[in-house]
Protein backbone atom coordinates (compact mmCIF):
# COMPACT_ATOMS: atom_id res chain seq x y z
CA UNK A 1 0.00 0.00 0.00
CA UNK A 2 1.39 3.13 -0.73
CA UNK A 3 -0.82 5.42 1.01
CA UNK A 4 -1.91 5.84 4.89
CA UNK A 5 -5.00 4.94 6.12
CA UNK A 6 -6.41 8.56 6.30
CA UNK A 7 -5.67 9.13 2.51
CA UNK A 8 -7.68 5.82 2.10
CA UNK A 9 -10.54 7.30 4.11
CA UNK A 10 -10.73 10.71 2.49
CA UNK A 11 -10.78 8.49 -1.32
CA UNK A 12 -13.52 6.59 -0.05
CA UNK A 13 -15.15 9.08 0.95
CA UNK A 14 -15.13 11.20 -1.83
CA UNK A 15 -16.43 9.00 -4.37
CA UNK A 16 -19.88 9.23 -2.23
CA UNK A 17 -20.07 13.01 -3.57
CA UNK A 18 -22.79 13.72 -6.68
CA UNK A 19 -22.24 16.74 -8.74
CA UNK A 20 -24.89 19.47 -8.01
CA UNK A 21 -25.83 18.06 -4.82
CA UNK A 22 -24.73 19.97 -1.16
CA UNK A 23 -22.73 17.78 0.76
CA UNK A 24 -21.85 18.61 4.45
CA UNK A 25 -20.06 17.08 7.93
CA UNK A 26 -20.13 18.31 11.36
CA UNK A 27 -17.33 19.89 13.44
CA UNK A 28 -14.11 17.73 13.80
CA UNK A 29 -14.00 15.65 10.40
CA UNK A 30 -10.60 15.97 8.93
CA UNK A 31 -11.27 13.16 6.75
CA UNK A 32 -14.73 13.87 5.19
CA UNK A 33 -13.90 17.94 5.13
CA UNK A 34 -10.50 16.09 2.44
CA UNK A 35 -13.12 14.13 0.87
CA UNK A 36 -15.55 16.44 -0.04
CA UNK A 37 -12.54 18.75 -1.50
CA UNK A 38 -10.90 16.41 -3.06
CA UNK A 39 -14.73 15.06 -4.47
CA UNK A 40 -15.33 19.07 -5.98
CA UNK A 41 -11.93 18.85 -7.41
CA UNK A 42 -11.89 15.40 -9.38
CA UNK A 43 -15.82 14.45 -10.27
CA UNK A 44 -18.06 17.14 -8.35
CA UNK A 45 -17.08 20.05 -9.53
CA UNK A 46 -20.91 21.65 -8.92
CA UNK A 47 -20.93 20.47 -5.27
CA UNK A 48 -21.99 22.73 -2.81
CA UNK A 49 -19.76 21.97 -0.12
CA UNK A 50 -20.51 22.75 4.15
CA UNK A 51 -17.85 22.18 6.12
CA UNK A 52 -18.44 23.41 9.95
CA UNK A 53 -16.03 25.33 11.36
CA UNK A 54 -13.85 26.39 8.50
CA UNK A 55 -14.21 29.04 5.32
CA UNK A 56 -16.24 26.31 3.49
CA UNK A 57 -19.38 27.25 5.25
CA UNK A 58 -21.64 30.00 4.47
CA UNK A 59 -23.40 29.97 7.74
CA UNK A 60 -22.25 31.69 11.34
CA UNK A 61 -25.07 29.32 13.28
CA UNK A 62 -26.01 25.74 13.18
CA UNK A 63 -29.73 26.85 12.91
CA UNK A 64 -29.82 28.09 9.23
CA UNK A 65 -27.84 24.50 8.40
CA UNK A 66 -30.38 22.67 10.01
CA UNK A 67 -33.26 24.26 8.44
CA UNK A 68 -31.57 23.55 5.17
CA UNK A 69 -31.74 20.32 6.21
CA UNK A 70 -35.12 20.30 7.50
CA UNK A 71 -36.14 21.36 3.89
CA UNK A 72 -34.50 18.33 2.44
CA UNK A 73 -31.78 20.43 0.37
CA UNK A 74 -28.98 18.29 2.00
CA UNK A 75 -28.01 15.91 -0.34
CA UNK A 76 -25.21 13.73 1.82
CA UNK A 77 -23.96 14.47 5.72
CA UNK A 78 -20.89 12.45 7.18
CA UNK A 79 -21.51 11.30 10.29
CA UNK A 80 -19.27 9.35 12.85
CA UNK A 81 -19.65 7.31 16.00
CA UNK A 82 -17.39 5.60 18.17
CA UNK A 83 -20.37 2.88 18.21
CA UNK A 84 -21.95 1.64 14.64
CA UNK A 85 -24.43 -1.44 15.03
CA UNK A 86 -26.07 -3.30 12.21
CA UNK A 87 -29.01 -2.03 12.56
CA UNK A 88 -27.57 1.41 11.28
CA UNK A 89 -27.36 2.72 14.61
CA UNK A 90 -24.90 5.33 15.39
CA UNK A 91 -23.58 6.36 19.28
CA UNK A 92 -21.97 9.26 20.18
CA UNK A 93 -23.03 10.14 23.30
CA UNK A 94 -21.96 7.19 26.27
CA UNK A 95 -19.86 3.96 26.34
CA UNK A 96 -21.03 1.53 28.72
CA UNK A 97 -23.23 -1.93 29.47
CA UNK A 98 -25.33 0.08 32.27
CA UNK A 99 -26.86 2.96 30.79
CA UNK A 100 -26.58 4.68 34.18
CA UNK A 101 -23.20 4.32 34.87
CA UNK A 102 -21.23 5.60 31.54
CA UNK A 103 -17.37 4.61 31.89
CA UNK A 104 -17.00 7.35 29.24
CA UNK A 105 -19.13 9.77 27.85
CA UNK A 106 -18.74 11.73 24.48
CA UNK A 107 -20.31 15.32 23.22
CA UNK A 108 -23.24 13.32 21.61
CA UNK A 109 -25.76 16.19 21.00
CA UNK A 110 -29.00 16.19 18.89
CA UNK A 111 -27.34 16.91 15.59
CA UNK A 112 -26.90 13.65 14.24
CA UNK A 113 -30.02 12.32 15.50
CA UNK A 114 -31.52 15.27 12.99
CA UNK A 115 -29.88 15.03 9.91
CA UNK A 116 -29.62 11.09 9.97
CA UNK A 117 -33.59 11.73 9.34
CA UNK A 118 -32.78 15.01 6.96
CA UNK A 119 -29.88 14.27 4.50
CA UNK A 120 -30.79 12.17 1.50
CA UNK A 121 -28.19 10.09 2.08
CA UNK A 122 -25.83 9.82 5.59
CA UNK A 123 -22.62 7.56 5.27
CA UNK A 124 -21.46 6.95 8.75
CA UNK A 125 -17.60 6.78 8.75
CA UNK A 126 -15.46 5.23 11.95
CA UNK A 127 -11.69 4.84 11.60
CA UNK A 128 -11.05 2.02 13.69
CA UNK A 129 -12.60 -1.50 12.31
CA UNK A 130 -12.47 -3.47 15.43
CA UNK A 131 -15.36 -5.58 17.50
CA UNK A 132 -15.39 -2.49 19.74
CA UNK A 133 -16.43 -0.01 17.75
CA UNK A 134 -18.57 -2.35 15.08
CA UNK A 135 -21.17 -3.69 17.46
CA UNK A 136 -24.17 -5.75 17.21
CA UNK A 137 -26.23 -3.40 19.65
CA UNK A 138 -24.55 0.13 20.67
CA UNK A 139 -25.08 1.40 23.93
CA UNK A 140 -26.64 4.18 23.38
CA UNK A 141 -28.94 5.38 20.31
CA UNK A 142 -27.73 8.55 19.26
CA UNK A 143 -29.28 8.84 15.47
CA UNK A 144 -31.64 5.87 14.80
CA UNK A 145 -30.73 3.88 11.24
CA UNK A 146 -34.28 2.81 10.48
CA UNK A 147 -37.48 4.65 12.05
CA UNK A 148 -41.00 3.13 11.49
CA UNK A 149 -42.62 3.84 7.87
CA UNK A 150 -45.44 6.58 9.57
CA UNK A 151 -42.68 8.51 11.15
CA UNK A 152 -41.48 11.66 8.68
CA UNK A 153 -38.35 10.91 7.51
CA UNK A 154 -36.52 12.68 4.51
CA UNK A 155 -32.98 10.27 4.03
CA UNK A 156 -31.47 7.05 5.23
CA UNK A 157 -28.15 5.70 6.20
CA UNK A 158 -26.25 4.53 2.66
CA UNK A 159 -23.12 3.39 3.61
CA UNK A 160 -21.06 2.64 6.57
CA UNK A 161 -16.78 3.06 5.82
CA UNK A 162 -14.18 2.44 7.59
CA UNK A 163 -10.40 1.68 7.19
CA UNK A 164 -11.12 -2.10 6.12
CA UNK A 165 -14.17 -2.69 4.36
CA UNK A 166 -17.19 -0.55 2.70
CA UNK A 167 -20.85 -1.91 4.27
CA UNK A 168 -24.31 -0.56 2.35
CA UNK A 169 -27.14 0.39 4.74
CA UNK A 170 -30.70 -1.56 3.02
CA UNK A 171 -33.16 -0.02 3.70
CA UNK A 172 -35.72 -2.37 3.82
CA UNK A 173 -34.11 -5.07 5.97
CA UNK A 174 -33.13 -2.11 7.99
CA UNK A 175 -29.34 -4.18 8.28
CA UNK A 176 -25.86 -3.10 7.16
CA UNK A 177 -24.59 -5.58 4.45
CA UNK A 178 -20.98 -5.95 4.21
CA UNK A 179 -20.04 -4.33 0.24
CA UNK A 180 -16.41 -4.36 -0.35
CA UNK A 181 -13.57 -5.09 1.14
CA UNK A 182 -10.46 -2.67 0.75
CA UNK A 183 -7.37 -4.76 -0.33
CA UNK A 184 -5.32 -5.95 0.92
CA UNK A 185 -7.83 -7.23 3.72
CA UNK A 186 -9.85 -10.35 3.72
CA UNK A 187 -12.93 -11.79 4.14
CA UNK A 188 -10.97 -13.87 7.29
CA UNK A 189 -9.72 -10.14 8.34
CA UNK A 190 -13.32 -8.68 8.38
CA UNK A 191 -15.10 -11.31 10.05
CA UNK A 192 -12.43 -11.52 13.15
CA UNK A 193 -12.88 -7.87 13.31
CA UNK A 194 -16.95 -7.21 13.17
CA UNK A 195 -19.05 -7.46 15.97
CA UNK A 196 -21.99 -8.53 14.28
CA UNK A 197 -23.35 -10.75 11.07
CA UNK A 198 -21.82 -9.21 7.87
CA UNK A 199 -25.04 -10.25 6.13
CA UNK A 200 -23.29 -11.89 3.31
CA UNK A 201 -25.50 -13.43 0.71
CA UNK A 202 -22.63 -14.36 -2.51
CA UNK A 203 -19.13 -13.39 -2.67
CA UNK A 204 -17.50 -9.86 -1.81
CA UNK A 205 -15.58 -7.49 -4.38
CA UNK A 206 -12.49 -5.99 -3.42
CA UNK A 207 -13.34 -1.95 -2.84
CA UNK A 208 -11.04 -0.18 -6.06
CA UNK A 209 -7.40 1.17 -4.61
CA UNK A 210 -7.47 4.95 -4.67
CA UNK A 211 -6.21 5.80 -8.17
CA UNK A 212 -2.77 8.06 -8.63
CA UNK A 213 -5.36 10.40 -9.82
CA UNK A 214 -7.08 10.42 -6.58
CA UNK A 215 -3.56 9.99 -4.22
CA UNK A 216 -2.23 13.25 -6.47
CA UNK A 217 -4.66 15.58 -6.08
CA UNK A 218 -4.99 14.24 -2.27
CA UNK A 219 -1.77 15.16 -1.61
CA UNK A 220 -0.62 17.97 -3.93
CA UNK A 221 -3.78 20.33 -4.05
CA UNK A 222 -6.02 19.50 -1.28
CA UNK A 223 -3.33 19.05 0.98
CA UNK A 224 -2.50 22.40 0.06
CA UNK A 225 -5.63 24.25 -0.19
CA UNK A 226 -6.76 22.91 3.75
CA UNK A 227 -3.24 24.28 5.01
CA UNK A 228 -3.70 27.87 2.79
CA UNK A 229 -7.77 27.93 3.84
CA UNK A 230 -7.28 26.50 7.54
CA UNK A 231 -9.07 23.73 7.48
CA UNK A 232 -8.05 21.02 9.65
CA UNK A 233 -4.86 22.10 8.40
CA UNK A 234 -1.85 20.85 11.30
CA UNK A 235 -3.80 17.17 10.33
CA UNK A 236 -3.61 17.84 6.51
CA UNK A 237 0.16 18.97 6.52
CA UNK A 238 0.53 15.66 8.32
CA UNK A 239 -1.68 13.01 7.07
CA UNK A 240 -2.28 13.88 3.84
CA UNK A 241 1.70 12.89 3.42
CA UNK A 242 1.60 9.64 1.72
CA UNK A 243 3.00 6.90 3.93
CA UNK B 1 -40.48 32.43 18.50
CA UNK B 2 -43.21 32.20 21.11
CA UNK B 3 -45.04 29.30 19.89
CA UNK B 4 -45.62 26.49 22.70
CA UNK B 5 -44.23 23.67 21.00
CA UNK B 6 -42.48 22.88 17.73
CA UNK B 7 -42.29 19.97 15.38
CA UNK B 8 -38.89 18.43 14.31
CA UNK B 9 -37.80 15.95 12.10
CA UNK B 10 -35.63 13.27 13.50
CA UNK B 11 -34.70 11.61 17.20
CA UNK B 12 -36.98 8.61 16.84
CA UNK B 13 -36.10 5.86 18.19
CA UNK B 14 -32.92 7.31 19.94
CA UNK B 15 -32.11 6.81 23.30
CA UNK B 16 -32.22 10.19 23.72
CA UNK B 17 -36.02 10.79 23.19
CA UNK B 18 -35.93 8.21 26.32
CA UNK B 19 -35.02 10.55 28.98
CA UNK B 20 -37.15 13.92 27.75
CA UNK B 21 -40.16 14.47 28.72
CA UNK B 22 -40.47 17.73 26.87
CA UNK B 23 -40.17 15.58 23.48
CA UNK B 24 -43.39 13.56 22.46
CA UNK B 25 -44.21 11.95 18.65
CA UNK B 26 -47.55 13.11 17.53
CA UNK B 27 -49.27 13.13 14.52
CA UNK B 28 -48.97 15.53 11.84
CA UNK B 29 -52.56 17.44 12.27
CA UNK B 30 -53.05 18.27 8.64
CA UNK B 31 -52.45 14.77 7.09
CA UNK B 32 -53.71 13.10 9.96
CA UNK B 33 -51.09 10.02 9.76
CA UNK B 34 -47.48 11.03 9.22
CA UNK B 35 -45.59 11.02 13.31
CA UNK B 36 -42.16 13.13 14.03
CA UNK B 37 -41.50 14.70 17.58
CA UNK B 38 -42.80 17.73 18.89
CA UNK B 39 -41.12 19.29 21.36
CA UNK B 40 -42.17 21.46 24.04
CA UNK B 41 -41.06 25.30 24.08
CA UNK B 42 -37.74 26.36 27.02
CA UNK B 43 -39.18 28.98 28.15
CA UNK B 44 -36.07 29.87 30.99
CA UNK B 45 -36.87 32.17 33.75
CA UNK B 46 -33.17 33.52 33.78
CA UNK B 47 -30.57 33.18 31.33
CA UNK B 48 -27.15 34.77 32.18
CA UNK B 49 -24.37 34.94 29.92
CA UNK B 50 -21.35 36.81 28.53
CA UNK B 51 -20.74 39.15 25.69
CA UNK B 52 -18.21 41.11 24.26
CA UNK B 53 -19.89 44.63 24.45
CA UNK B 54 -22.56 46.14 26.04
CA UNK B 55 -24.01 49.45 26.73
CA UNK B 56 -25.76 51.55 29.34
CA UNK B 57 -29.03 51.00 28.06
CA UNK B 58 -28.61 47.15 27.78
CA UNK B 59 -28.07 47.16 24.09
CA UNK B 60 -25.27 44.05 23.79
CA UNK B 61 -23.26 43.34 20.87
CA UNK B 62 -21.89 39.34 20.70
CA UNK B 63 -19.26 39.48 18.11
CA UNK B 64 -20.60 36.94 16.10
CA UNK B 65 -24.18 35.36 15.04
CA UNK B 66 -25.04 33.97 18.12
CA UNK B 67 -27.92 31.12 19.42
CA UNK B 68 -27.83 33.25 22.46
CA UNK B 69 -29.84 35.77 20.92
CA UNK B 70 -32.88 33.44 20.94
CA UNK B 71 -31.85 32.78 24.34
CA UNK B 72 -32.43 36.30 25.06
CA UNK B 73 -35.76 36.65 23.09
CA UNK B 74 -37.02 33.53 25.06
CA UNK B 75 -36.08 34.33 28.68
CA UNK B 76 -38.10 35.78 31.10
CA UNK B 77 -35.07 37.67 32.38
CA UNK B 78 -31.45 38.38 31.34
CA UNK B 79 -28.33 39.31 32.65
CA UNK B 80 -25.33 39.88 30.61
CA UNK B 81 -21.82 40.42 31.29
CA UNK B 82 -19.25 41.90 29.45
CA UNK B 83 -15.68 42.48 28.59
CA UNK B 84 -16.32 45.78 27.90
CA UNK B 85 -19.37 48.77 28.28
CA UNK B 86 -19.64 51.24 26.30
CA UNK B 87 -21.81 54.62 26.50
CA UNK B 88 -24.21 53.83 23.24
CA UNK B 89 -23.98 50.59 21.35
CA UNK B 90 -26.22 50.63 18.10
CA UNK B 91 -27.11 47.80 15.60
CA UNK B 92 -24.59 48.45 13.23
CA UNK B 93 -21.74 49.10 15.67
CA UNK B 94 -22.48 45.62 17.04
CA UNK B 95 -19.82 42.96 15.75
CA UNK B 96 -22.14 39.90 15.11
CA UNK B 97 -25.14 39.45 16.58
CA UNK B 98 -27.00 42.71 18.50
CA UNK B 99 -29.64 42.03 21.07
CA UNK B 100 -31.28 45.19 21.93
CA UNK B 101 -31.80 46.51 25.04
CA UNK B 102 -35.49 45.57 24.88
CA UNK B 103 -34.88 41.52 26.26
CA UNK B 104 -32.36 42.36 28.55
CA UNK B 105 -32.65 43.20 32.12
CA UNK B 106 -29.42 43.84 33.55
CA UNK B 107 -25.74 44.17 32.24
CA UNK B 108 -22.49 43.63 35.02
CA UNK B 109 -18.79 44.52 33.47
CA UNK B 110 -16.58 41.26 34.15
CA UNK B 111 -13.58 41.08 31.60
CA UNK B 112 -12.75 38.00 31.05
CA UNK B 113 -15.72 36.55 32.52
CA UNK B 114 -16.02 33.68 29.77
CA UNK B 115 -12.97 32.31 31.60
CA UNK B 116 -11.33 29.43 31.30
CA UNK B 117 -14.00 29.16 27.83
CA UNK B 118 -12.87 31.84 25.14
CA UNK B 119 -14.56 35.18 24.40
CA UNK B 120 -14.62 35.55 20.34
CA UNK B 121 -12.17 38.15 18.98
CA UNK B 122 -11.18 38.74 22.51
CA UNK B 123 -9.42 35.60 23.94
CA UNK B 124 -9.28 32.20 23.23
CA UNK B 125 -10.03 29.50 25.72
CA UNK B 126 -7.32 28.50 28.81
CA UNK B 127 -6.53 25.41 27.56
CA UNK B 128 -4.27 24.22 30.61
CA UNK B 129 -6.97 24.93 33.26
CA UNK B 130 -9.39 23.07 30.64
CA UNK B 131 -7.21 20.31 30.79
CA UNK B 132 -7.23 20.59 34.51
CA UNK B 133 -10.99 20.50 34.44
CA UNK B 134 -11.54 17.77 32.43
CA UNK B 135 -9.57 15.92 35.12
CA UNK B 136 -11.35 17.03 37.48
CA UNK B 137 -14.71 16.06 36.24
CA UNK B 138 -13.49 12.62 36.29
CA UNK B 139 -14.78 11.73 39.92
CA UNK B 140 -17.01 13.55 42.76
CA UNK B 141 -14.08 14.42 44.92
CA UNK B 142 -11.42 16.19 42.35
CA UNK B 143 -14.61 18.23 41.12
CA UNK B 144 -15.72 18.97 44.72
CA UNK B 145 -11.93 19.85 45.29
CA UNK B 146 -12.03 21.91 42.07
CA UNK B 147 -15.38 23.66 42.85
CA UNK B 148 -13.73 24.50 45.95
CA UNK B 149 -10.92 26.02 44.39
CA UNK B 150 -12.26 28.01 41.95
CA UNK B 151 -15.95 28.43 42.93
CA UNK B 152 -16.63 28.08 46.23
CA UNK B 153 -12.99 29.96 48.41
CA UNK B 154 -13.60 32.48 45.45
CA UNK B 155 -14.19 36.14 47.24
CA UNK B 156 -15.16 37.97 43.85
CA UNK B 157 -14.61 38.01 39.87
CA UNK B 158 -11.99 40.58 40.73
CA UNK B 159 -10.02 37.87 43.13
CA UNK B 160 -10.89 35.19 40.11
CA UNK B 161 -9.13 37.34 37.44
CA UNK B 162 -6.31 38.08 39.92
CA UNK B 163 -5.58 34.34 40.70
CA UNK B 164 -6.74 32.13 37.81
CA UNK B 165 -6.72 33.97 34.34
CA UNK B 166 -3.02 34.47 33.16
CA UNK B 167 -1.21 37.65 33.32
CA UNK B 168 0.13 38.17 30.00
CA UNK B 169 -3.92 38.24 28.98
CA UNK B 170 -4.94 41.01 31.37
CA UNK B 171 -3.66 43.79 28.61
CA UNK B 172 -6.64 44.20 26.38
CA UNK B 173 -10.09 44.29 28.39
CA UNK B 174 -10.75 47.82 29.76
CA UNK B 175 -14.34 49.26 30.37
CA UNK B 176 -14.68 52.24 28.49
CA UNK B 177 -15.90 55.03 30.27
CA UNK B 178 -17.87 57.76 28.19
Amino acid sequence: MDYNEAELLAVLLSREVRDGEISACGALSQIPAAGLLLAQALHAPNAELIILNSVFNPFHTSKPFHFLAQRGELGLFFASGIQIDRHGNYNLHQLSPDREKPIARFPGGYGGGLIYYCARRTVVFRTEHTRRSLVEKVDYISAAGSSPPDVLRLGNPSKAITPKANFRFEKDEGLLRLDTIHPPWTLDDIQANTGFDLGLNGPVKATPAPTSEELHTLRQVIRRKMIDSGTYAEWARKSLAGV
Amino acid sequence: MGVPYVPIIGLVGTDILKRRDDMVIAVDPFDGKTKSVVAKALRPDVAVFHAQMADRQGNVSCGYHAEVVMLAEASRHVIVTAERIVDRLTEKEATGAFIPSIHVDSVAHAPFGAHPAGCQGVYSPDKIHMRQYVIASQDDTSFSEYLRTYVHDVRDHDDYVERFVPLDWRQPAQAVVG
